[in-house]
């Protein structure tokens, strides 16, 4: 009888964990399966009934096709758009990890004058609202292009993806020393004195020793760093105007205004700008995971 | 580097690795600090070739705070935004932990596909919920109202209104008028915490890793229940990483821009909208520097409590 009860409880927590596990997945996946649905669903169904249509009837790529159907102006933007971002993203995650590393390691492993205040520092830059400087960045580069305007240079910074890129790196890169740090301090620091003792100078230790120990660091910080990028939206719509250098989130925000709603194109722009990130989110998750906490938990 | 006859000092090596990374904060983050900081204290509009600057001292400052009627009211909003949605994630966050903690077939499947709202680009995120939100008969949420029969098939409700909840209510319906909270408000947040409680339930799990298993067993022993164990070992334990988490993710929502403008443009002004609007819609740029520098005053003032509260926790 007591054995029986027991086992009846024990059922009852599984099928209360199973039931836990099965909100949980459908709470996150839902709204994701539901854009998935709504891209592949023709324009008229879409905005039909829900009580009786919630799969298309005649499902369709047609929204997808139209995005890369460059003679027209919406495939146009939006093949440009995922070029730019793709450089932007790739050109900011180049520079914050190599920028980055160099000073993650002077900051993990080297004496530096008032180091405890520069990774203070590094930490507020991180803290500081996009906002605050979307104002001094707008006049400053308006500035500098009237001068380039006036010189006659055929140059400028508004519009451009280098500038995107500039403006970026400086965001991400305080955030990815402060992760990279957190990951040269894991490495032994004996690992560095036997590689020193065996004639290697401090920077053969680093790029010998310390960072392929630290690969995994440096797979996370650059996915984040990529991350990041990839979804900057403030800087892009004040910064960018055109297709030679309007990125995926600015497309996507343009794409339908207030009064139409193209969803269809909408949902399958979205799906196409959220797979290079969540793919990546999968692939490297634990990774990911490991630089979150490094960067965030551990300091 | 070994054709150096002498090697670099640490000191000289040390400015060298740090030199490309201080060059760049240099310019991109504290020089165009310094001039907001000068753009503030000016009446700064734009004109050909550049900005028109008048010296006006303080008083784009006193401006919002004592004149502008739409200062407080967004500092009220974005506090409510803040809080609520704060609390929400939190208890989110931990549940799902807890639950992504247990045992069961699959679970490495499940950690795995959590992360799928928070690698979603914000702007897909913004652009999605607001389909799902979007009224009349074609709004998913209204769909599966009807389908769950809570709405009868002839009511579609207005999701994104700019009604106040529970207006009816004495009390708390005047206080949430007054805190500015709309419907669309609340249906923001839920937006905003599915996309960022997956990272909430990663730093807990992480947390929940740190906890020796044998604290448990004592407690198992001393026959303690689910909700003493979690009151009494989980929580006190986590304290350090929920703390990150709170002030990490309070200064995140503060400074809230994209999902609530993508969404509502102007009709939510959190303070970060509120910004956006005087400086770069209607050009007011030392306005709008002063806007945003009292935005940063308040986000480094909460990153200063986090730093000592941390380091302290931190270095013992």
């Amino acid at each position: 009888m007591r054995w029986n009860r027991a086992l009846a409880v024990k059922r009852l927590k599984r099928a209360a964990l199973f039931v836990a596990v099965l909100a949980i997945a459908v709470w996150t996946l839902a709204p994701v399966v539901w854009l998935g649905i709504s891209s592949i669903t023709p324009y008229n169904e879409l905005i039909s009934d829900r009580e009786t249509h919630w799969l298309p009837r005649n499902p369709t790529l047609a929204n997808y096709r139209v995005m890369f159907d460059v003679s027209r102006q919406t495939g146009e933007r939006f093949v440009y758009a995922l070029r730019n971002s793709f450089i932007v993203a790739s050109s900011v995650t180049v520079v914050c990890l190599v920028a980055g590393t160099l000073a993650a390691y002077a900051l993990a492993r080297l004496p530096v004058r008032g180091k405890h205040a520069l990774v203070l520092g590094l930490m507020s830059i991180r803290m500081l609202p996009t906002i605050a400087l979307v104002i001094p960045f707008f006049v400053i580069v308006s500035y500098i292009d009237y001068a380039f305007l006036n010189m006659g240079w055929e140059f400028h910074l508004f519009d451009t993806k280098f500038n995107l890129v500039i403006l970026y790196t400086t965001f991400i890169l305080g955030f990815i020393i402060w992760i990279m740090r957190g990951f040269f301090l894991t490495v032994p620091s004996e690992l560095e004195e036997a590689a020193r003792i065996d004639g290697c100078t401090k920077m053969q230790a680093l790029y010998r020793v310390i960072l392929p120990l630290s690969a995994p660091g440096l797979v996370a910080t650059g996915i984040l760093a990529f991350l990041s990028a990839w979804d900057e939206f403030l800087l892009a719509l004040i910064f960018t105007r055109s297709t030679n250098s309007a990125t995926l989130p600015l497309f996507i925000a343009e794409l339908g205004s207030q009064y139409i709603t193209a969803y269809d194109q909408i949902s399958a722009a979205g799906m196409m700008a959220a797979i290079p990130p969540v793919v990546l989110a999968l692939l490297f998750q634990r990774f990911i995971v490991r630089g979150l906490t490094a960067g965030s938990v551990k300091g | 580097m070994a054709s150096y006859g002498r090697e670099l000092d640490d000191h000289r090596l040390a400015r060298r690795l740090l030199a490309p990374s201080a060059i760049l904060i240099m310019l991109v983050v504290i020089a165009p600090l310094i001039f907001a900081f000068i753009l503030s204290l000016h009446q700064a509009e734009p004109m050909v070739g550049g900005i028109e600057m008048k010296p006006v001292g303080f008083s784009n400052y006193s401006y919002f705070l004592t004149q502008s009627g739409l200062f407080w009211p967004s500092v009220r909003v974005t506090i409510y935004f803040t809080v609520v949605s704060l609390l929400i994630e939190l208890v989110l966050g931990i549940g799902m932990a807890l639950v992504l903690d247990a045992d069961f077939p699959g679970r490495s499947f499940m950690r795995a596909i959590i992360l799928i709202p928070w690698a979603l680009p914000t702007v897909v995120n913004a652009r999605m919920w607001e389909w799902i939100f979007s009224g009349s008969k074609y709004g998913a949420l209204n769909g599966l109202m009807k389908v769950l029969r809570i709405f009868p098939s002839s009511h579609d409700a207005v999701w994104l209104g700019f009604d106040a909840p529970l207006a009816g209510v004495p009390v708390i319906g005047g206080f949430l008028k007054w805190l500015g909270v709309t419907k669309a408000l609340n249906m923001i947040i839920i937006a905003d915490t599915w996309k960022v409680t997956p990272l909430v339930v990663l730093l807990v799990l992480a947390g929940l890793q740190t906890i020796p298993g044998s604290l448990y067993e004592a407690a198992t022993v001393d026959g303690a229940g689910f909700f003493r164990k979690l009151t009494l070992i989980t929580l006190p334990l986590l304290k350090p990483v929920l703390l990150v988490i709170l002030v990490l993710r309070t200064m995140e929502l503060f400074r809230v821009f994209d999902i609530i403008y993508i969404i509502m443009q102007y009709s939510i002004r959190v303070v970060g909208v509120l910004t956006y609007e005087v400086g770069m819609k209607f050009l007011h740029f030392g306005r709008g520097a002063a806007l945003s520098f009292l935005i940063a005053l308040f986000i480094l003032g909460l990153a200063a409590i986090y730093v000592r509260l941390f380091y302290s926790d931190a270095e013992r």
